[in-house]
């Protein structure tokens, strides 16, 4: 009897797993580097680039690198969750279209988010252990984006 | 919109600003003065420029019995000046910054996001319109983030420092609306490249340190 009930339940969780691999989400890769990308906009040096990408990118820009699990839901909703909302807050790929002030406010949040240590996010690092930022790394993000503000702000 | 332009106008008179109900009624020929929308202590003929922001002066000023008869009535003073309500919305965030406030501060960060989203633009031209928005878009997010992080005070004073600067620029661009204000300014904030603050009172009161430097920083503009 028990034995019965629990293999009912196996059975429904396993028929549910499979239906919702049906449900891909959209993937956020555009392929592109758009003129609104930060490159265009302040100078940024192929050390910081590369940082950027492997770190920060993910989930701040229009191309997602996708690890293999992200392929098998839910793993994937939530990958695609993160990434809406990280581009809200900011995406190196339509950083160019901000107004200035908010360009300037973003590279000021970006340099206050590394020093803290409050990206990239926990949650994030602990499945990809490669955007870990090293001291080093955490420094030249933050002296980029602390020059680059500056040097917006000086344009006028 | 000159009816929206209007309301502004009265109620920045019924909110009690002697100094731009002085200059008002001082035009003692109301027929042919006009008042600038955004800034109704700004008066002067038809056509000629707003001294402050450099709009064409459109709102006709009206004798002062008439104006103080009209600011009277409810309906207007609901309306008007939603700038008023950004300006203490932010003095709000500002003073549990004083009083080390966490909890406070996301409340009044809360209700200041909503006071910019439902900001009424109506009686704004389209050039203000544009100006209000670059400011209102950043001002937006950061009343957001100090909202969204109760507990995490410094990560707030850090969205603090640049609404204040937002809010310095709206006030430079639109008037403050009545409220008499002190830009102040603390030298430390930031790893001593300092920050600026608006404050309703004369005296000090430190919101990026609290009561560790209370009355640490100094007045640099006294703005009407």
């Amino acid at each position: 009897m028990r034995k019965a009930r629990l293999k009912k339940t196996a059975f429904v969780a396993a028929t549910i797993f499979a239906l919702i691999q049906f449900v891909q989400p959209a993937r956020n890769q555009s392929g592109q580097v758009l003129d609104t990308d930060i490159s265009k906009k302040v100078s940024v040096p192929e050390g910081v680039q590369s940082i950027l990408s492997k770190s920060c990118y993910d989930c701040h820009s229009n191309s997602t690198d996708y690890p293999w699990y992200t392929y098998v839901q839910p793993a994937g909703w939530l990958m695609a969750y993160h990434v809406r909302n990280g581009k809200e807050k900011l995406n190196f790929s339509d950083f160019g279209s901000y107004t200035k002030r908010r360009q300037e406010s973003k590279l000021k949040s970006i340099a206050s988010q590394i020093e803290d240590d409050a990206m990239p996010l926990f949650s994030y690092t602990l499945m990809h252990a490669n955007a870990r930022l090293s001291p080093g790394e955490k420094d030249a993000i933050v002296n980029w984006a602390n020059h680059a503000r500056d040097s917006l702000s000086s344009k006028n | 919109m000159v009816i929206c332009a209007m309301f502004l106008s009265l109620a920045a008179c019924k909110n009690g600003q002697a100094q731009s109900d002085s200059k008002a009624q001082t035009s003692e020929q109301p027929a042919t003065l006009y008042a600038c929308s955004m800034h109704p202590e700004v008066t002067g003929k038809k056509g000629e420029k707003c001294s402050k922001c450099g709009m064409e002066l459109t709102v006709p000023v009206k004798a002062a019995a008439t104006t103080a008869n009209q600011s009277a009535a409810p309906a207007d003073a609901q309306n008007a000046s939603p700038l008023k309500e950004i300006l203490s919305g932010y003095l709000l965030v500002k003073n549990a910054f004083t009083a080390d406030k966490t909890a406070d501060a996301a409340a009044a960060g809360k209700a200041l996001e909503a006071t910019f989203k439902g900001f009424n633009k109506a009686a704004l031209t389209a050039e203000q319109k544009k100006a209000f928005d670059e400011i209102a878009e950043d001002a937006t997010e950061h009343a957001e983030h100090i909202g969204a992080n109760g507990g995490k005070i410094e990560h707030q004073r850090e969205h603090f420092a640049l609404l204040s600067k937002d809010i310095y620029d709206l006030v430079k661009a639109f008037g403050s609306a009545g409220q008499p204000l002190y830009q102040d300014f603390c030298p430390m904030y930031d790893d001593g490249k300092g920050a600026i603050w608006l404050s309703e009172t004369k005296d000090i009161k430190n919101p990026y340190y609290g009561k560790k430097m209370l009355t640490c920083g100094k007045m640099k503009e006294e703005i009407k």
